[in-house]
């Protein structure tokens, strides 16, 4: 069936300043998306599960060091390198601006781990296991992936999709459950309300992570997307982006993948002395 | 049908129309692309899902949550935006009560030891008549000599526990490895509070902190990231300053503008160092008595000269000059008003721990931020006035004495809940000895899963989990005014386990003792219920309602009561000379043990990001959450400076041999850069030796208990483990395994090749 939907373009920001290392999102992610259990040996073999994981960087040697953490998941990329290599169209691009993975179209060929440059892709090794009686958590809204096939971060896509329902459907306020008199298009507020932003956003205790639709002008993305936008017309018109007075920048921005993610720059008071 | 040309023009041009009405009926372009099954609301899981609001108990800071609950079963759970603590946000931690709720390992019915005491051979047994005959027969005979120890209790648990022990002639106390009674006591002597404080880091311009974890681990550490995300990127304020002085680089460390490595033990000098020069400087805020305040002393004997070497400031930590950087320390946390110190953690725990976390809280005297905007926060007590809002928790002074009776028979029952003392305390206690030999000692235990407490026990009765249960809590720090967290149990037991409610069996085993004078409700959820009622009267806070019923349904339904009215002090007037009589008690720190050797290391454990201090052990998530520093899952790393670790020729994985004066244990190699070179550091948490595979399935030389090696030093005026007081000396063992860690874990491209400042792009505070 098919239906008329409300157009969106989701979108997240990750302020790097907040963000404190603390793996809330991590463990929110795979409570919500039935990730497997990462084992000892799975970490042993460079092959955990972590749709979101918390990268630490080093910097300087003692005393003066410092770490960095940057929470790294699919970016979600408008020219996502991983799309057109898929032989089977099990990854594509939708009209809401989500990188998709049909899991029952893939094959496993990989190709799009490798053309990732994020590494954000999984690749199920294993065949999925939990004990018997843990299996009573598993998300109903989310599919177990079989082993031999690829996933990644969906930004929670059943989480939009329930409030895309319940919202623009039916037309339900979330939080009272009265009906919407106004206009019916998720808005931030109700995605808030009723538990429709992303496990990781939702948990974020510092509100490192930020997600709405890039349009929404209520919403805490639209002015970071707006300004990475522009970042890439300037560039595209052959202009200047004035970087040291911007703290919006988007991973890679030289491969050209124009992603539907945007970082914040974390701001540094002591720089180490680079030389 | 024959193929003509007639035929083919038809339906050539009634598939155009088709192909126009189709977009006439508003079928979009991008609909009639691939479409994934994901994608479909079709597709959505039909059926009604329900969020209960209710607390998380997998630390004791003690979040409010709600649980999404769908065809009995618990499926996910997310703060509770309204509860004022965490205002919807969680940590790592929180999300595994699912995995306690539904863990393979939940013991399934009351079972009796069947084997020698240390065997953990157990069989199932009933709970009528067996299992609460043979506790009732326990008690009675010997209540008299009991103690019972369970997790730091708060609100009408702790009550119902300590009117219970105190009902059969028994002692109850609080059970923490990791305990905050010097905390406690240092606020109690600099503010005169019974409460912990809350800081308000929201609104504070400079966060100056002395080994507190407290992005981490350290008291609240949700409600604390909370008020550090808008510390640092705030709407309408200018972003704070913030610097950490820890011997050990942690994550809140890591997240500091500044990490100034102290040697352990020296913060206390340090934050008097800063004091004398304050007060030299006359920078202390405006209204501050500092002739009341100082008693006439003026501090110097900690003046920075004297003070930088002995804490191991060096030139290199300090631009050039440690002296001229710690008064520009004092300069910059006096002036950037408001402005809050905080002390814990490792700062608290050596054996002048007391003395050095008074002398970090007195400073916020000095600048003006005690009671204030962006300093600390004082919490009111309890609503009620006979629930107490905490339990007294056991120091080391305690459980030695603990030790004793039961060696010599005086203890001869012990009922344990939500405590494993014999994983959580140093070996060198020898309470597994004590317990081993004891000739006449009954345990009875309330877990619900295998610890190594436990596995020692005659008698396992398994309570039900938090999210089966009833329950409620008095915040700890509050946020500032009076709030009581209420639990309700969101969904029944699995068919095949039969746990039944700790408090329920306690309020039952007082009926049949005749005790109902002292406890007189059938069972918690009334007890609870009476509470409800009792804030009903008091006619204020956050609930409206205009019977008690709809006071209780509301109550259950917001996941508490809180009243932003009733508030801590304002302001507190510091004792005369309070730091003269702080700078009276400083002492060096005591490394006894095996003495300060030039090979030996200092030893600074710290508790684990999720683990904590391995009350989390069993739980699968929160073994696999990679720690944000080492990133290490699964196993006990030990931190190795990266120019010590070549030294000693140690690389990663390799299985080093760390020595106290006490006893060893092994652990693998992480070499680091941000380690001091004369410190070692170990996580808390692993080394379980029975229950859940989860925790027990790795050998010891990947898993070991840190608590083995402690020395037994106790802090000053409190008597506390002070855990970070033991020195050690490491070899290797020629040993080594392949490091389970993250780091390293992304495939194709190797992001890390990519120099940090690429990825992680910065920009100057002026510009940002």
């Amino acid at each position: 069936m098919v239906t008329n939907r409300v157009d969106h373009k989701w979108g997240m920001v990750v302020d790097l300043d907040r963000c404190t290392g603390c793996q809330a999102c991590v463990v929110a992610c795979h409570a919500e998306n039935n990730i497997p259990i990462n084992t000892k040996d799975y970490f042993q073999q460079r092959r955990a599960y972590e749709w979101i994981r918390i990268e630490r960087y080093w910097e300087g040697e003692f005393p003066n060091v410092k770490a960095k953490f940057i929470p790294i998941l699919c970016q979600h990329c408008e020219n996502a390198p991983c799309e057109p290599v898929c032989p089977v169209y099990a990854t594509y691009h939708n009209d809401e601006g989500l990188n998709v993975q049909v899991y029952n179209r893939c094959i496993g060929t990989r190709y799009c781990s490798v053309n990732c440059p994020y590494s954000a892709r999984m690749f199920n090794y294993w065949e999925p296991n939990w004990p018997d009686s843990l299996r009573n958590q598993l998300n109903p809204d989310v599919t177990v992936r079989t082993r031999g096939i690829m996933e990644k971060c969906t930004f929670c896509v059943q989480r939009l999709r329930r409030g895309e329902v319940n919202v623009e459907r039916r037309g339900i306020e979330p939080l009272t459950g009265e009906p919407i008199t106004g206009e019916r298009k998720l808005n931030y507020r109700q995605m808030k309300e009723g538990n429709f932003l992303p496990a990781c956003v939702q948990s974020c205790p510092t509100n490192a992570l930020q997600f709405s639709d890039q349009h929404d002008e209520t919403g805490p993305v639209k002015e970071y997307f707006d300004e990475a936008n522009e970042q890439i017309e300037t560039r595209h018109h052959g202009g200047h982006v004035d970087e040291d007075h911007t703290r919006v920048y988007r991973l890679f921005e030289e491969v050209g993948a124009k992603p539907n993610l945007v970082y914040l720059k974390k701001v540094e008071a002591f720089p180490l002395d680079k030389a | 049908m024959k193929l003509t040309r007639r035929n083919f023009l038809a339906w050539a041009g009634l598939g155009a129309v088709g192909a126009v009405a189709c977009e006439g009926f508003g079928i979009r372009e991008g609909e009639l692309n691939i479409q994934s099954p994901v994608q479909l609301p079709e597709d959505l899981v039909r059926g009604k899902d329900n969020w209960y609001a209710s607390l998380c108990r997998t630390c004791p800071s003690c979040e409010g949550i709600v649980i999404r609950v769908m065809e009995g079963r618990a499926k996910m759970i997310q703060g509770n935006p309204f509860y004022p603590t965490n205002q919807g946000k969680i940590h790592a931690r929180c999300e595994s009560g699912l995995q306690s709720l539904y863990h393979p390992d939940r013991i399934s019915s009351p079972m009796q030891r069947s084997g020698a005491r240390s065997s953990a051979q157990f069989l199932p047994i009933s709970w009528q008549p067996n299992g609460m005959d043979l506790l009732q027969t326990a008690l009675q005979e010997r209540g008299r000599s009991s103690v019972m120890i369970t997790e730091p209790l708060r609100g009408h648990m702790s009550l119902l526990a300590s009117r219970f022990s105190s009902a059969i002639g028994g002692e109850h106390l609080g059970f923490e490895s990791i305990d905050n009674n010097t905390y406690r006591a240092a606020v109690k002597s600099v503010y005169g509070q019974d409460s912990m404080p809350d800081f308000d880091l929201e609104n504070s311009q400079f966060i100056l902190s002395f080994g507190a974890d407290f992005l981490s681990t350290w008291v609240s550490p949700t409600r604390f990231n909370r008020g550090y995300g808008e510390f640092r990127q705030g709407e309408h304020r200018k972003r704070g300053m913030f610097y950490q002085i820890d011997s050990r680089f942690s994550m809140t460390a890591a997240n500091a503008d500044k990490w100034l490595p102290i040697k352990p033990g020296w913060e206390g000098h340090l934050a008097l160092s800063l004091a004398q020069v304050i007060i030299a400087e006359g920078l202390q805020a405006p209204g501050v008595d500092v002739a009341s305040l100082t008693g006439g002393d003026n501090l110097d004997n900690f003046r920075p000269e004297l003070i930088v070497e002995k804490a191991g400031l060096t030139a290199e930590m300090t631009d050039g000059n440690a002296v001229e950087f710690v008064k520009n320390l004092a300069r910059s946390f006096a002036t950037s008003r408001p402005a809050v110190a905080i002390g814990g953690g490792s700062a608290g725990a050596s054996s002048n721990g007391l003395f050095n976390l008074e002398a970090i809280y007195a400073l916020n005297y000095l600048v003006g931020s005690v009671g204030e905007e962006g300093g600390v926060k004082l919490n009111p007590g309890s609503p009620w006035t006979d629930v107490p809002s905490s339990s007294k928790v056991g120091s080391l002074e305690d459980w030695t004495r603990i030790t004793e009776q039961i060696r010599s028979g005086q203890t001869n029952l012990l009922l344990l809940h939500g405590a494993d003392p014999v994983h959580g305390l140093p070996d060198s206690l020898h309470l597994r000895n004590a317990i081993e030999q004891a000739d006449d000692l009954m345990i009875v235990s309330f877990s619900p899963f295998l610890d190594d407490t436990s596995a020692m026990a005659d008698l396992i009765l398994p309570d039900r989990v938090s999210l089966e249960d009833w329950g409620d809590d008095i915040s700890e720090p509050g946020p500032g005014f009076q709030m009581v967290g209420f639990q309700q149990p969101v969904v029944n037991p699995l068919g095949d386990l039969d746990p039944l409610s700790f408090p329920d069996v306690l309020l039952t085993m007082a009926q049949e003792l005749g005790k109902e004078s002292q406890l007189p409700w059938s069972n918690f959820k009334n007890m609870l219920r009476e509470g409800s009622d009792a804030l009903f009267e008091l006619n204020r806070g956050s609930i409206e309602a205009s019977s008690a019923e709809e006071f209780w349904n509301n109550l259950l339904k917001r996941g508490g009561w809180w009243d932003e009215n009733s508030t801590g002090s304002k302001y507190v007037q510091p004792t005369a000379g309070l730091l003269k009589s702080i700078a009276g008690k400083a002492s060096d720190p005591d490394f006894s043990g095996i003495g300060m050797d030039t090979d030996s290391f200092y030893l600074v454990p710290f508790a684990h990001n999720t683990l904590m201090d391995g009350y989390n052990s069993h739980l699968p998530w929160l073994q696999s959450a990679p720690d944000p520093l080492s990133t290490v899952t699964w196993q006990t790393w030990v931190e190795v400076n990266d120019q010590t670790a070549d030294r000693l020729e140690l690389k990663e994985g390799d299985i080093l041999r760390i020595e106290s004066s006490k006893d060893f244990i092994k652990a693998v190699v992480y070499p680091t850069p941000a380690a001091p070179p004369d410190v070692m550091s170990v996580p808390f948490g692993q080394g379980r030796k029975h229950g859940s595979d989860y925790a027990t399935d790795r050998s010891s030389n990947e898993s070991s208990n840190v608590m083995d090696i402690l020395e037994t030093t106790q802090v000053e005026g409190t008597g506390s483990l002070a855990w970070a007081g033991t020195r050690v000396k490491v070899s290797k063992t020629g040993e080594s395994v392949s490091i389970s860690k993250l780091e390293g874990d992304a495939r194709a491209v190797e992001i890390g090749l990519t120099p940090a400042e690429d990825i992680i792009k910065t920009i100057a505070p002026e510009n940002a």
